[in-house]
């Protein structure tokens, strides 16, 4: 098979990610429109019904870097939450999440909100109370963070 | 890679050995059906004396369907937007099997030649174009010294 490279499949991705994702439950796309690069994206991820996460919206900043999609993009919560997945700056740990733990190339971005999300209405998940509505995690530098995690 | 199609490595074999005037295409190391790419900007056109980078991509289904080109050099041109992505029929709906990876880097260097504002990607590139030409050529001239050479 053709291994598509990074860029044109990036720019795939964002053609998607514009039209809208299924239900609308996910978004996501480039952080700055010129960033010919493609390295910084935003993500939002309406909480799941019947849940903790009900009618909240969940921003994410996620960094695709270089190796991407070979090696899965750094992602991170900016809408605080409580999450197995989730660490205490707000990045998800891809090692708690079974479905996507194993990255394999053709996962995508909205592969990796749809899966938050159904971790998020997970029995052991869904009733886990949630931090007030509008708080932050603390920011943080993805690139460099991205790089020193050599994604 | 291993299966090379051979009309992909016939067209990289004439490509590396006679490539078109002003127009340079070679596969990466790593991917043979992705290609580094430079076109000069044509002669009389704002982007004269610049030297575009552009990357091209053979998809599985080449020749099926069309290669995936962008520029990587950034350009003031009504149908090229920010992302170097490029508005033109032949790597959309006019694609021919017929067609080549050639024929389409001749195709973007006479786009460079013939701007068409009148189909436009970048819509605030085109509308300059169209109601002050002349300070949109300076414009485009003024990014092609600053990006590309």
């Amino acid at each position: 098979m053709a291994k598509v490279p990074r860029s044109f499949r990036l720019l795939s991705e964002l053609e998607h990610g514009e039209k809208g994702i299924g239900d609308g439950s996910c978004s996501y796309g480039l952080k700055d429109s010129d960033d010919i690069a493609m390295y910084e994206w935003n993500g939002t991820i309406l909480g799941p019904p019947h849940s903790a996460y009900e009618n909240r919206i969940f921003s994410l900043s996620i960094y695709c870097g270089d190796k991407y999609p070979d090696v899965p993009p750094l992602v991170k919560f900016e809408s605080k939450i409580t999450l197995p997945c989730v660490d205490q700056q707000g990045f998800v740990n891809f090692s708690r999440i079974p479905s996507i733990s194993n990255w394999k190339r053709d996962f995508t971005l909205e592969t990796v909100l749809v899966e938050l999300r159904r971790d998020m209405a997970a029995p052991s998940n869904r009733k886990t109370p949630q931090p007030p509505e509008g708080a932050e995690f603390p920011p943080a530098d993805l690139e460099t963070i991205a790089k020193q995690r050599n994604l | 890679m291993s299966g090379l199609p051979k009309r992909i490595l016939k067209e990289t074999e004439r490509l590396m050995a006679d490539s078109p005037p002003g127009i340079s295409a070679a596969p990466k190391d790593d991917n043979l059906r992705h290609f580094d790419v430079t076109v000069a900007g044509p002669e009389s056109s704002p982007y004269e004396g610049g030297v575009f980078k552009l990357e091209l991509f053979l998809p599985e289904e080449y020749p099926m369907n069309p290669p995936k080109v962008r520029f990587l050099t950034k350009i003031y041109h009504p149908n090229i937007d920010k992302l170097g992505r490029i508005c033109l029929d032949i790597l959309k709906d006019k694609w021919s099997p017929a067609l080549q990876i050639r024929t389409v880097l001749l195709s973007i260097q006479a786009l460079l030649g013939a701007p068409n504002p009148d189909d436009p990607l970048a819509n605030d590139v085109a509308q300059n174009w169209k109601e002050n030409q002349s300070a949109a050529i300076a414009q485009a001239r003024e990014w092609t010294r600053q990006y590309a050479q």
